[in-house]
């Protein structure tokens, strides 16, 4: 189930420094996507935190999903750790994605398990 | 990340599948901030002590501290925009992590004085008789400011952080001279060069309990036209405790941020 967000996408204080260590030239900003999918696999590494996650496409496809969140470290101080989500987990994430159309997003917002929302950052 | 990134005001919204656009609805602010500063008070005699976290003014549209020191561009030598053109940073998000020729992403190089700052994570003081140490959650970097009285070296070695001795002005503002660099870092994430000659001033001024502000002087006469002074604002994160977040192999597989 993919839901596209064009056009106009207004980010209220955000900071450009999220994806700090390295540029964000691999993905489009100007535009976010919103994807819901089941976890495969939850990497809580440096420098980034992988998320992997099978998405049904409209066609009834899976998709290979990678995308990534900020730094353990800001996590942590978030409340995350090693165990904040497990394969079977079903989240829904809200980012932009990569502009070669890799299965690929740098995510701003995430919906857990539960249906709440979980903070990326403790700032 | 602040307060206020999950807000979103979304303009045309295409669903491309069966799905209403429910999960367009983002998530409501965050809870209450565990971060919040204690009660406001005056700043401590001679006591830095603590975690902070940049922090700039509420109403200031600062983005370009996530880059570089200031909107406007420093003078450069000649030799300085020399220098500067060679640079391929990825960060201004001209360059991918694959053209980039940036020290810090391509070889973990660690990121001098005062490069360190514009990483974004918080920085500790932890204060003995004879130095002041600063912890820099960034990749474990840690200086040494001393502050029992020497001088700056005359001819100092070349460090990647240089070597820094300290003094306090005053009762709240602490003053630290760096020099002694090498000449593999950049001065910011843009790129803008220096030499083995940069000499570096750290004012901390700690204007009250909670806040920081720092003022740089960049100090470089082969590189910089003349001196490049910048202010970036601190604040205390008294239930912060610094992390690991490490440069290593994984901070360089550059398959893991650009796909495929």
């Amino acid at each position: 189930m993919i839901v596209w967000m064009f056009g106009i996408v207004v980010l209220l204080g955000a900071s450009s420094a999220a994806l700090a260590h390295h540029g964000t030239a691999a993905y489009v900003t100007s535009s976010m996507v919103t994807v819901k999918g089941t976890m495969t696999d939850f990497r809580y590494i440096n420098p980034h935190v992988q998320l992997y996650f099978d998405v049904k496409n409209d066609k009834g496809e899976v998709e290979k999903w990678q995308a990534e969140l900020t730094a353990p470290n800001k996590l942590a101080r978030a409340g995350w750790d090693k165990h904040t989500l497990q394969p079977g987990d079903t989240i829904t994430a809200t980012g932009y994605v990569a502009k070669d159309g890799a299965h690929t997003m740098w995510i701003r917002a995430l919906i857990g398990p539960h249906g709440e929302p979980l903070r990326l950052s403790d700032e | 990340m602040r307060r206020g990134m999950s807000i979103f005001t979304f303009g045309m919204i295409a669903a491309l599948s069966l799905s209403t656009a429910l999960y367009a609805q983002t998530a409501p602010p965050p809870p209450a901030q565990a971060n919040a500063a204690s009660k406001p008070g005056p700043a401590p005699v001679h006591d830095l002590t603590g975690v902070w976290m940049m922090h700039n003014p509420p109403g200031s549209n600062r983005g370009f501290t996530n880059y570089t020191f200031t909107k406007d561009p420093p003078e450069l030598t000649p030799w300085g925009q020399a220098k500067y053109a060679e640079a391929k940073p990825s960060n201004g998000g001209q360059f991918t992590l694959q053209t980039t020729n940036d020290p810090v992403l391509t070889r973990c190089d660690p990121p001098g004085v005062p490069r360190v700052y514009f990483h974004p994570y918080p920085f500790e003081f932890v204060q003995t008789p004879k130095y002041i140490l600063m912890l820099y959650e960034y990749d474990h970097i840690v200086r040494r400011i001393y502050t029992d009285g020497r001088p700056l070296p005359k001819d100092p070695d070349p460090l990647w952080m240089g070597t820094s001795v300290g003094h306090w002005e005053g009762d709240t503002t602490f003053v630290v001279d760096t020099v002694g660099f090498n000449d593999k870092t950049w001065l910011d994430r843009l790129g803008h060069p220096h030499t083995p000659d940069l000499h570096v001033t750290e004012r901390f001024r700690r204007v009250d309990k909670d806040h920081l502000e720092l003022d740089f002087i960049l100090d470089d006469p082969k590189a910089l036209a003349k001196p490049w002074t910048a202010t970036f604002y601190y604040e205390l994160r008294p239930n912060w405790e610094l992390g690991e977040i490490s440069c290593s192999g994984d901070y360089l597989d550059f398959k893991n941020f650009e796909g495929k």
